[in-house]
Parts: C-alpha cells; sequence; structure tokens
C-alpha cells in the first residue's frame, strides 16, 4: 500500500478561529486506493481539515498537493473536479430537493452544468444505488426519509462523482449494522477501484477494522501516522486522548438509598423504548453508547424537550409531565445539553447574564423586578465556585474559551439548586485543563446529595466519575456496569459490542 | 431492512401537492361553488375576465418576490423599482420625444435590473438581513424617483404605449381581456421552466433550503443571490410598465403600498417564507385566489370600507395554514423503527 | 510637525476612550449634537429659535414610541410591522367611546381617561394576537404582522367608514398642544415612556428574558424559558406602546383615522436600528433608540426650514438605516483596523517622510502583533 502513489497532500495547514487554533501545522498524505483513518477525539481539528481540503474552508498557511499541482487554498468546485469528495457528519443535503436532485447536485454544479435534468439526474440516481443494492425512491423528498436512508442518500451523492478520494466524516453514526455492512462493502469496492477513502472516526473498533494507514490528530496537531499494523489499541487510545487523561477512578462510597430520579419505562416512538433506571441521591450514573443510539433522546426526554409517549419520570416521587421542560426544572432537573453554542450558552450575551438565566424567576421579587444586589452577589458566588476565569461579569461568554463556556452552563443551572444535573456531553470540545475542572465539580456536587446523571462516550471520563455505568444500544438500555467492574475495558467493550 | 424499502406515498399526499397547490385549488372551486349558490348571476364569463385583469400585475410582480422568497429572502422594495421603472421610462420617452410600443417595457425592465442592483449589493454582498436592506431600498429608489425624476401625475402616455395598452387580446362575456396578459404569461411559463429544469433553479431552491450545503456542494451562494435580485428587479420593471399601460396614465404614487398583497399571493401559494419552497403554479393560485376573493366581495356586494378586512383575514389563513403545514412536515430522525426490524 | 505627530494619536485615543465608555448611545448622543451644530450654522435664524425646537419637541414622541415598539420585538429576534395600524385602531377605540361618553353627558375628563384605557386595551388585544401567531402558531414574525397590518387597518375602515372622528375630549387634545416649563406634555410623556420600558427590559425578568430569547430561541428552550410566553408578552408590550403612540398622534392631529401615519413604518424601523437595536434580536437599546428619534426629527425639520424636498429625506432615511447595518457588520473589521492604526508604534521617520513629501525610503515598520496571538490559550 505505501507503494501507490500520492493523490492528495497537505503541508503545514494552519487554521485558527478568533484565536482558537484548529490547526497547527497539520501534515496529511493520502495514497491511492487505501483506506485511511483519520482519528481524533471530538474537537480535535478533523473536520477543519476535512472543510480545508474541501474548498469549504482557507487555510491561514499551508499548501495542498493534489494531482500533482500545488495550491494554497482550494476552492468547492475545483476540489469536485480533482475528485474529492465529502460526506460531512450533517450530511449537508437539502431536505427541500428530492433524491435524486440531492444526488445529482454535486455533479452538475462541478460539470458546470446550465440544465438538470429530472430523467437524466433519476437515471444517475439508480445506477448509483443498483451499485450499494439500495432501493429509495429517487423522487421522495430527502425531507421525507429516515436519517440512516440520507445518510445513504449522502453516500450516493459522494459515488456519483468521479470520486478519487472520499472523506466520511462520522459515516456510521445514524446506520445500523445492516446498513454497516453495506458500506463496508462499497467501501472495499471503491477502493478496489483504486479510490483513496479517508475515514473519520474516533471509535478504535471501526478503525482497526476498516484502515490501512492512521494518521491522529490531538488539538489540531498531528501525533501520529503509520500503517495500521503499528498501532495497537492502546498505542492508538493514547495517542487519540493523551497519556494524561486517562485519568484515575475517584468516587464516592457516600451514595444514599434514597431514591432521587426515577426512570419507569419510558418510550418515545422511533426513538428510544421501555427506558428504566433509578438513580439516588450523591450518586454519579453514566449513560453511554453510540453516537445515535438514543442516549442524547432520552436525556432530552427526562428534561422535557421531547415527550414521552408511556412511562414515567419522577424526581422525589414527584411526577414531571412529558415534554414539558418548566415541569422538569421545577421538580429540580437541570440540563446541560450537548450542544453548547446553540443550546447551552446566548453566544453574544453577558457572562453574568447566562449566568442568571435559569434562576431569573428566584433573583426578581414578586412584580418581576430584578434585584440587582441580589444577581451581582449570585454571579459572584458562580464565578468564585466555578473558578471561573473572567475579566468582568459584564464580558460576553464568547469571550471565554470553550471550557469555561461549559462551566458557565453548568453554573447557570447550579443557580436553581438543583436535585438531579443531567449533562450531555459536558467535556466534549474542552481543554484538559477544564475537563479535570468540571469532572470535580460533579463529584462536589455529588458530595452534596445531588444525583448526576453523565451522558457520555467518553469512556475513561465515565469510569473515571461514574459509580454506575448505564449502556444504551438502539433505543433500549441493554447492560448496566456497576461498582467494581466499572473500567476502561469493561465499558468500552459493551458499549460497541 | 425498512431503511432500504421505498417511503410508501400516498395518492391524497401527491395530490395536495409539494406546495399545497392541491389545496388552493380546492379553495377556489370551494369559492366559485359558494359564489354560484348564493349570487349565481355574479359567475360569469365576465368575472373571469375582470379576475384576470386585475391578476396581470400582480402576477408580474409576484415572479419576481417568488424568486427572493425561495432564496429564503423576502423583499419589500420591488413596488418602488416598479413604479421607478415604469415612470422613470415614460418621462423618459416624453422628453426624447420616443414612441414605442415595446421598447419602454425593455427599458423599464433595463431600469429594475440597475436598481436590483442595490439590493444585490446589499443582501449578497454586505449579508444585510433581506427585510431591513430592502426596506432601505425602498426609502432610496421611492425618494429618489420622486425627488429627481418626477412628482406629477402623466395623464397621458405616448401613443404606442396607450395603444398597447388598450390592445385587446379578446373580449370574454363583454369584458376586455388585454394583450399583455400574453408577456405576462410567457414570463411566467419560462420562469417556471427556469426554476424546474436549469442548475440556476435548483440552485435558488438548493441556497433557500440549506445555505451551508449549497456552499460545501460548490454552489456559488453570493452570486446566485447577486443574479436572482437583479432579475426580480427586471421583473419587476416590466411589471410596472404593464401597470402603466393598463391603467393608461402615469403616476408615481401609484403601487407602492401593495407589496403585501403580492408578498401575500406568493406566501399563500406556498412559498414558505423560510426559502427553499414556492412554484409559480402556486403563485398563480394566490395570485387568483386573492383577486377572485377581491372580485366577489364586490359582486356579492359586501360594502367597499370591509374589503381590506376581509383580505387581512384572507391572508393571515393562508400564511396560518402555509406555517402549519410546514410544521408537520418536519419531523425527527428515527433510531428505533430500524432498530426494531434490525 | 512631531509634536503633531504625537499629539495626534494621543487625542484620538482619548476620543476612543470616551466613545467606548459612552458606547453606541454616547456616538448617537455626538451625532445629535453634530446634526443640530450643523442645521444652526446653515440656518441660524430659524433652526436653532424655541419656537423649531418645540415643534421638534412636539413632533418627536409619537414616532420615538413607534420605534421603540419595534425595538422591542426587535430584541425578542422578531419584529412588528403592524403598529401604525394597531397606533390607529387604538386611537379610533380611545376616539370613538371617549365621544360617545362625552355625548352621553359623561365630563370630559373621565371620558378621555376611559378612552385612553380603552386604546390601551386595543393596543394590548392587538398585540396579543400577533404575539398567539409568532408564538403558538409560529408564523414568522414579518409574515404575521405584515397579515395583521392589514387587518387592522382594514378593521380600522370598517368600523369609521373611512371617514376621521373629530370631537376628542379636551384632556386628550392638550397633550398635543400642551407645555408643562417649555417642554411639550406629550415630550415628557416620552420621557416618562422611555424610562419605564428602559426598566422593564433591564430591571425585570421579564425584559431579561425578551433578550435572551432573541439571543438564541434554542437556549432559551434549553434553559427552561418559556418561549411563546415571553413573546406573547413582547408583543402585548410592542401594543400598548403603539397605543400610546396613538393617542399622541390623534392628540396632535385632533381626530382619529385609519390612515394616519403611513410612512410612519420605514422611519420607525429606521429610529429603531440607528438607535443600536439588532434586527436579529438580543439587544434593547431603549435610551438610544429616543436619541436617535431625535435625530432623525432634527434632520427632518432642518430639512424643511432649508426647503430641501421631503424626498430627500426619504432617500436619507433608506440610506441610513442601511448605512448603519452596514457599518454594523463591519464592525468588527472597523474596530480591528482602528485598533491597528492606534496601537502603531510613533515612526518618526515615517511620520517625517510623510509630512515633508521627502521621497526617502521608509524604514520598514515593525508590524503590530495580532491581538489574537499570545493572549490566552484556547482549547
Amino acid at each position: 500500500m505505501t507503494d501507490n502513489p500520492v493523490v492528495l497532500r497537505a503541508r503545514g495547514i494552519d487554521k485558527s478561529y478568533g484565536g482558537v487554533h484548529a490547526l497547527a501545522d497539520a501534515d496529511l498524505e493520502i495514497r491511492a486506493g487505501e483506506v485511511h483513518c483519520l482519528a481524533g477525539a471530538n474537537g480535535s481539528g478533523k473536520s477543519t481539515l476535512i472543510k480545508i481540503l474541501s474548498g469549504v474552508e482557507a487555510p491561514d498557511r499551508g499548501e495542498i498537493e493534489i494531482a500533482g499541482t500545488v495550491t494554497s487554498k482550494l476552492s468547492v468546485v475545483g476540489s469536485i473536479s480533482h475528485g474529492i469528495q465529502v460526506i460531512y457528519q450533517d450530511l449537508s443535503l437539502f431536505p427541500n430537493l428530492t433524491v435524486a436532485e440531492n444526488v445529482a447536485m454535486t455533479t452538475r454544479v462541478a460539470g458546470r452544468a446550465r440544465i438538470i435534468s429530472i430523467t437524466a439526474a433519476r437515471e444517475l440516481t439508480l445506477t448509483v444505488m443498483k451499485r450499494l443494492e439500495l432501493d429509495i425512491d429517487p423522487d421522495a423528498l430527502l425531507e421525507e426519509l429516515s436519517v440512516a436512508q440520507r445518510q445513504l442518500v449522502a453516500i450516493c451523492r459522494a459515488i456519483a462523482n468521479d470520486v478519487r478520494v472520499l472523506f466520511m466524516d462520522e459515516p456510521t453514526t445514524a446506520l445500523t449494522w445492516n446498513e454497516v455492512g453495506t458500506l463496508f462493502q462499497v467501501v472495499s469496492a471503491l477502493k478496489a477501484d483504486g479510490v483513496a477513502i479517508v475515514f473519520v472516526s474516533h471509535k478504535t473498533e471501526e478503525v482497526f477494522a476498516l484502515s490501512d494507514r492512521i494518521t491522529v490528530l490531538r488539538n489540531g496537531k498531528v501525533v501520529a501516522v503509520g500503517g495500521v499494523a503499528e498501532f495497537d489499541r492502546d498505542s492508538l487510545v493514547e495517542a487519540l486522548i493523551g497519556r494524561q487523561e486517562l485519568e484515575e477512578r475517584i468516587v464516592s462510597s457516600d451514595v444514599h438509598d434514597s431514591p432521587v430520579l426515577e426512570v419507569n419505562s419510558i418510550s418515545a416512538p422511533g426513538l428510544f423504548a421501555e427506558i428504566s433506571f433509578t438513580a439516588h441521591a450523591g450518586e454519579i450514573i453514566g449513560l453511554t453508547g453510540l453516537m445515535g443510539s438514543g442516549r442524547s433522546e432520552v436525556a432530552d426526554a427526562i428534561f422535557g424537550i421531547i415527550p414521552f409517549t408511556s412511562g414515567r419520570v419522577a424526581v422525589d416521587g414527584h411526577d414531571i409531565r412529558s415534554g414539558d421542560v418548566a415541569s422538569a426544572i421545577s421538580a429540580g432537573i437541570a440540563y446541560v445539553p450537548s450542544d453548547r453554542l446553540t443550546q447551552g450558552i446566548f453566544l453574544d450575551q453577558a457572562i453574568s447574564r447566562n449566568l442568571v438565566a435559569s434562576s431569573i424567576s428566584s433573583l426578581a421579587n414578586k412584580l418581576g423586578w430584578l434585584r440587582p444586589k441580589a444577581i451581582r452577589a449570585g454571579v459572584d458566588k458562580l464565578i468564585d465556585e466555578l473558578s471561573l476565569k473572567v475579566g468582568s461579569p459584564d464580558d460576553p461568554v464568547s469571550s471565554l474559551s470553550g471550557g469555561n463556556q461549559q462551566r458557565v452552563v453548568i453554573g447557570k443551572w447550579l443557580a436553581t439548586n438543583p436535585r438531579v444535573l443531567v449533562l450531555n456531553g459536558p467535556t466534549v470540545g474542552v481543554d484538559i485543563g477544564s475537563k479535570a475542572a468540571i469532572l470535580q465539580i460533579l463529584r462536589e456536587k455529588a458530595a452534596q446529595g445531588i444525583t448526576v446523571l453523565l451522558i457520555s462516550d467518553d469512556v475513561p471520563e465515565l469510569v473515571s466519575v461514574c459509580h454506575r455505568v448505564l449502556v444504551v444500544r438502539r433505543g433500549r438500555l441493554v447492560d448496566e456496569i456497576a461498582s467494581q467492574n466499572v473500567t476502561v475495558e469493561a465499558v468500552r467493550e459493551r458499549s460497541i459490542a | 431492512m425498512s431503511v432500504l424499502t421505498r417511503t410508501p406515498q400516498f395518492h391524497i399526499a401527491r395530490l395536495r401537492g409539494r406546495n399545497n397547490e392541491g389545496v388552493l385549488l380546492g379553495i377556489i372551486a370551494l369559492l366559485l361553488l359558494l359564489i354560484a349558490m348564493f349570487s349565481p348571476g355574479t359567475l360569469s364569463p365576465a368575472m373571469f375576465a375582470d379576475i384576470l385583469r386585475s391578476s396581470v400585475v400582480n402576477m408580474a410582480l409576484a415572479l419576481g418576490v417568488l424568486l427572493i422568497i425561495i432564496s429564503g429572502g423576502i423583499d419589500v422594495s420591488f413596488t418602488a423599482i416598479a413604479i421607478f421603472a415604469a415612470y422613470s421610462t415614460v418621462v423618459l420617452m416624453r422628453s426624447i420625444g420616443l414612441d414605442n410600443g415595446i421598447l419602454p417595457f425593455l427599458a423599464a425592465a433595463v431600469i429594475g435590473a440597475l436598481l436590483g442592483i442595490i439590493n444585490a449589493v446589499l443582501v449578497a454582498g454586505f449579508k444585510l438581513q433581506t427585510l431591513i436592506a430592502t426596506l432601505g431600498s425602498q426609502g432610496i429608489v421611492r425618494g429618489a424617483l420622486l425627488a429627481f425624476v418626477g412628482s406629477v401625475y402623466i395623464s397621458s402616455l405616448p401613443s404606442a404605449l396607450a395603444q398597447i395598452g388598450d390592445a385587446r387580446l379578446t373580449t370574454i362575456g363583454g369584458s376586455a381581456v388585454s394583450v399583455l396578459v400574453i408577456p405576462v404569461i410567457l414570463l411566467a411559463v419560462g420562469l417556471a421552466v427556469v426554476l424546474r429544469k436549469t442548475m440556476f433553479g435548483r440552485s435558488i431552491y438548493a441556497i433557500g433550503g440549506a445555505p451551508e450545503s449549497a456552499r460545501r456542494a460548490g454552489i456559488r451562494v453570493g452570486r446566485v443571490q447577486t443574479v436572482i435580485y437583479i432579475a426580480a428587479g427586471a421583473l419587476s420593471g416590466f411589471a410596472g410598465m404593464v401597470h402603466v399601460a393598463l391603467v393608461g396614465h402615469a403616476s408615481p404614487f401609484e403601487l407602492v403600498g401593495t407589496e403585501l398583497t403580492v408578498i401575500a399571493a406568493v406566501v399563500i401559494g406556498g412559498a414558505s417564507d423560510a426559502g427553499g419552497r414556492g412554484s409559480v403554479q402556486g403563485v398563480a393560485l394566490g395570485v387568483v385566489l386573492l383577486a377572485l376573493i377581491q372580485n366577489s366581495l364586490v359582486r356579492l356586494g359586501v360594502p367597499g370600507f370591509w374589503h381590506t378586512a376581509v383580505v387581512g383575514v384572507v391572508i393571515l389563513l393562508g400564511v396560518a395554514i402555509q406555517a402549519q403545514s410546514r410544521r408537520r412536515r418536519s419531523k425527527r430522525s428515527t433510531i428505533l423503527e430500524s432498530a426494531v426490524t434490525a | 510637525m512631531s509634536s503633531a505627530s504625537t499629539v495626534a494619536p494621543s487625542f484620538l485615543a482619548r476620543v476612543r476612550r470616551t466613545l467606548d465608555a459612552a458606547g453606541h448611545t454616547g456616538n448617537l448622543g455626538l451625532l445629535l449634537a453634530g446634526v443640530i451644530i450643523v442645521f444652526s450654522l446653515l440656518n441660524p435664524s430659524i433652526f436653532a429659535s424655541p419656537l423649531n425646537l418645540q415643534s421638534i419637541a412636539y413632533a418627536v414622541p409619537e414616532i420615538a414610541l413607534l420605534a421603540l415598539a419595534i425595538a422591542v420585538t426587535m430584541s425578542s429576534g422578531g419584529i412588528d410591522l403592524s403598529i401604525v395600524a394597531t397606533a390607529n385602531l387604538s386611537a379610533l377605540g380611545a376616539a370613538s367611546v371617549s365621544i360617545a361618553l362625552m355625548a352621553g353627558g359623561v365630563p370630559g375628563d373621565a371620558a378621555a381617561a376611559t378612552g385612553i384605557a380603552v386604546a390601551l386595551t386595543v393596543g394590548v388585544g392587538c398585540g396579543l394576537i400577533n404575539g398567539l401567531l409568532v408564538a403558538k402558531l409560529r408564523i414568522a414574525p414579518i409574515l404575521a404582522t405584515l397579515a395583521t397590518m392589514t387587518l387592522f387597518s382594514g378593521f380600522a375602515v370598517a368600523v369609521t367608514r373611512g371617514t376621521p372622528l373629530y370631537g376628542l375630549p379636551d384632556a386628550i387634545l392638550a397633550l398635543g398642544v400642551q407645555t408643562v416649563a417649555i417642554i411639550p406634555v406629550s415630550f415628557w410623556l416620552l420621557i416618562l415612556a422611555v424610562v419605564v420600558i428602559w426598566a422593564v427590559m433591564n430591571r425585570t425578568g421579564l425584559g431579561l428574558r425578551i433578550i435572551l430569547v432573541g439571543a438564541s430561541p434554542e437556549a432559551a428552550d434549553y434553559t427552561g424559558i418559556r418561549r411563546s410566553r415571553v413573546l406573547l408578552s413582547t408583543y402585548a408590550l410592542s401594543g400598548a406602546i403603539a397605543a400610546l403612540a396613538g393617542i399622541l398622534m390623534s392628540a396632535r392631529s385632533a381626530s382619529a383615522t385609519a390612515e394616519y401615519g403611513s410612512s410612519y413604518l420605514l422611519l420607525a424601523i429606521t429610529i429603531a436600528v440607528l438607535g443600536g437595536t439588532n434586527p436579529l434580536g438580543g439587544r434593547a437599546p431603549i435610551v438610544g433608540v429616543g436619541v436617535a428619534a431625535i435625530v432623525l426629527q432634527a434632520i427632518s425639520s432642518g430639512f424643511n426650514g432649508l426647503h430641501i424636498s421631503p424626498y430627500i429625506y426619504q432617500i436619507l432615511q433608506g440610506l441610513i438605516l442601511v448605512v448603519v447595518l452596514v457599518v454594523e457588520v463591519r464592525r468588527g473589521r472597523l474596530t480591528k483596523w482602528i485598533t491597528r492604526m492606534m496601537s502603531r508604534p510613533p515612526a518618526d521617520g515615517a511620520a517625517l517622510a510623510a509630512s515633508t513629501g521627502a521621497a526617502t525610503p521608509l524604514k520598514e515598520q515593525p508590524t503590530p502583533k495580532p491581538l489574537t496571538q499570545g493572549s490566552h490559550e484556547h482549547d
């Protein structure tokens, strides 16, 4: 494989977004007919590198060599006509167009077509689908399809082009095993045709099953490159997350017997079914599973964002109304959502406003007038408690680093004196120092008797703080790992099995 | 294996049309039925001719608005552009003594396109919110028309233009149908083809539906926006001239203020304010529906001062229905469904 | 010469510090001063006369209130295009009820008070209709309020049959003509309204929630803010403010009609944006909007005094709206540019060469470090 010609080479790529260095002097070399794994944790710079190589973003520095020509910046059309295709994590399809139009769009744009023939687009789609042994109505609107079907359409669109390098940004997240099987067959067929496939993943199993060579990114830097044989699971994990990340397990034995959060057989059609567990005062429970397994939806349902159609959720014996956030909050549930930037914080607003956002009623008198002194005192207390590094509480929260922003989200909820703290991927895209600080906050809050539900796919993190870890797979609770059985190996094995 | 099977499509759903065109057609039929029941005499060929006549200008204006709304924007400057283009064309013709039936339409379209550049620069260049940008350009264009071009009522048009305005294609039930119906229909058909069959047309839908995906697919968003704002300007200019020719005079104070009716027709016709949806057929139905309602209010003897309120209610209902049907369409991704069958 | 080159930056820096401290509203204050000075110089006998200033003060309140209604809805991420129609409908409500009461023998002051209460009720009612459409039916605010604009003004035309109502109670008419300490009563009312609205937006839970919903509706949902309730209140507040504007409009024209102030919508939006409101939500600079209203009215009055066509003023309105937003969009770049200009170390050689026009080659200047580097590490 190392003898194959290089089809795409990036050298010394630098890219920063408003002070955050997403990529620093990153190199990447892709050879024809190889499956190359681009591995890295969330926020390691994988997606940025892909956007630069597909011409969506321009690098600040560095050069890209493709088909013998060297350039400092690619255009999207230039990248497509050089045979680069990307299946983005969000798929980047058009919900309002038909399947056939979606499949044909990039080939027609790159081919500078002026006319789009519906018949030709349909034929192209059917041809590609035949190759993948799929049967999706080419005239259906994309928005009528399930997410898994959309993912398959995205794959169809990519290979409908004359593809030489195919990037797949976590393509297996929404697929069932059958579909992943189909996808792997497609990958080997393409590979046999000499297509290079760049596979983005942070799941070690997939990496070993599929790839020929591996490039590992961490914090925007390339930390390891080599053939798959040069890695074993431990060295890959170490490269992915760094040695210092494997923290020791510190869990208190001080869990009360009194049940606080009772989740009793809740179901939501199409999302998850018959989820039951009980969490006690002072307990930290991990909820894990692959992306798309339903773990996030369970968390959303407990907080009332998604209604559940049967079963019950109760805090201290008081039932929560399904699909009612206010009822969840008044029962004492707090929720740190998965998407910090759009769901967690009010980006352009002051840090102080973000910190009080969830406790406005308690900071106002009966007539609704805010009490500025109470607000100031509360904000100062939270900043101190969370050891937030802020210039002034009136600065916008966007001036903070990701880790500090996440602490602001947690602080916003601590201000409500919650009984149950639900956190969905709280350390994603957060620096190591902040991550340790956030986990320490969770331990402290548990020690004060708060029940913590930590949704995460970061296994070392789960092992480090959780008393118990629950595993969700395809919308169902399939496993529970308790007390001394909570080890990195056990959790990783059972969440992927 | 449910993922691999086709999504079931009900025929009823197909009948509704992608943008509720079927529903609109049904409402129009129902209205006609009601009129036939309560006031059988009014349902005459002349009524159709009247509706056709009152729809011509709105249809021409609506075509430009449709382009903008599909791309995810909104335009409130088009009436100002329309009357600026038409009025200044007439002023120009009178000052240079040109008398021609075809040229003024082209000239107005060109002036409209030039004014459309203002919107293009603001939206594609400076990335301003489209409502605010076009509100600003509405003020600029209208002010410039009244301050620099003229603010007097011109009661008679150059004779060739006046002739075109008076020329009848045919007469239905004693009511004349202007020849200007033909170019408007041709433009509508042309635009329908552009929207459906060309990459440019599909790019507008792509931009309106998912701007970031469009960028990633290599569509030059700024360029497409530039072209549609200029094209919308040209269509508005042309529509303004149709209006002037039909009414037989040129007044710089007309058209401005009718934006809402046109936008409403486009939205009722299925174009989504969020972008990415809408069709020429739907717009035509929306325009006809509003004209039909206004017309039948007159024929059913509803006092004139109630008309605006009734039209307001109809617009509100139309907008609400479209918003509801869009909400119904968006659904969550499924996890379980595939898991159960696997 | 060299003294000039060192004085200039420090002076600029001082100006910049002052401006930063005062913020956007401070800039507007400077702009207002500039406008007054320019027109006073151009037209000394008329513009600066107490009578003219007083007439500006009479004209400002109604349009300022309409702009405040826009600002409140814009800060929630929406817009209320029905404000003028709401104002007219409310004024008609006030007029018809108070006229009827007086005809029934009720004393004028009581009739006026009832009328004002009716106007506010109508305004809040219109606002609640908008709020329901936006919050419950999830219709885009632009479309919902465009539609209600037709509906409300159509309703106003229908109930009045298109004719204005005259014979308002004296207490209402007084709002349009009387002064207290030289300043018109209506202007005092505006000041009161600005204080109250400012307090609502900045000192109450509702105001904070409105701004947070405007900043990010999704984050508001995940924060437990009841978005539809907040939006209902926002549009009700906007309707109430519009109703107040309607009363002042009818007081000044001594009549109530369905067609008053048709050109006010663009003006109100321009004022709101010039005042510093972000059309995308999350910011409610109430005082700034008040100052912006005075700025635009002063320009209008100045133009009037110089016999400049009102249509030119219309062009200027459009230009201001667009330019303010373009500057806003470019501000990041602008501040960066200013910072660079300020932080450039004084290069005597360059200053000398430039000022004398000497053709000597310039020494290469050390380029300042970008602000983003080396300050602190992010993730």
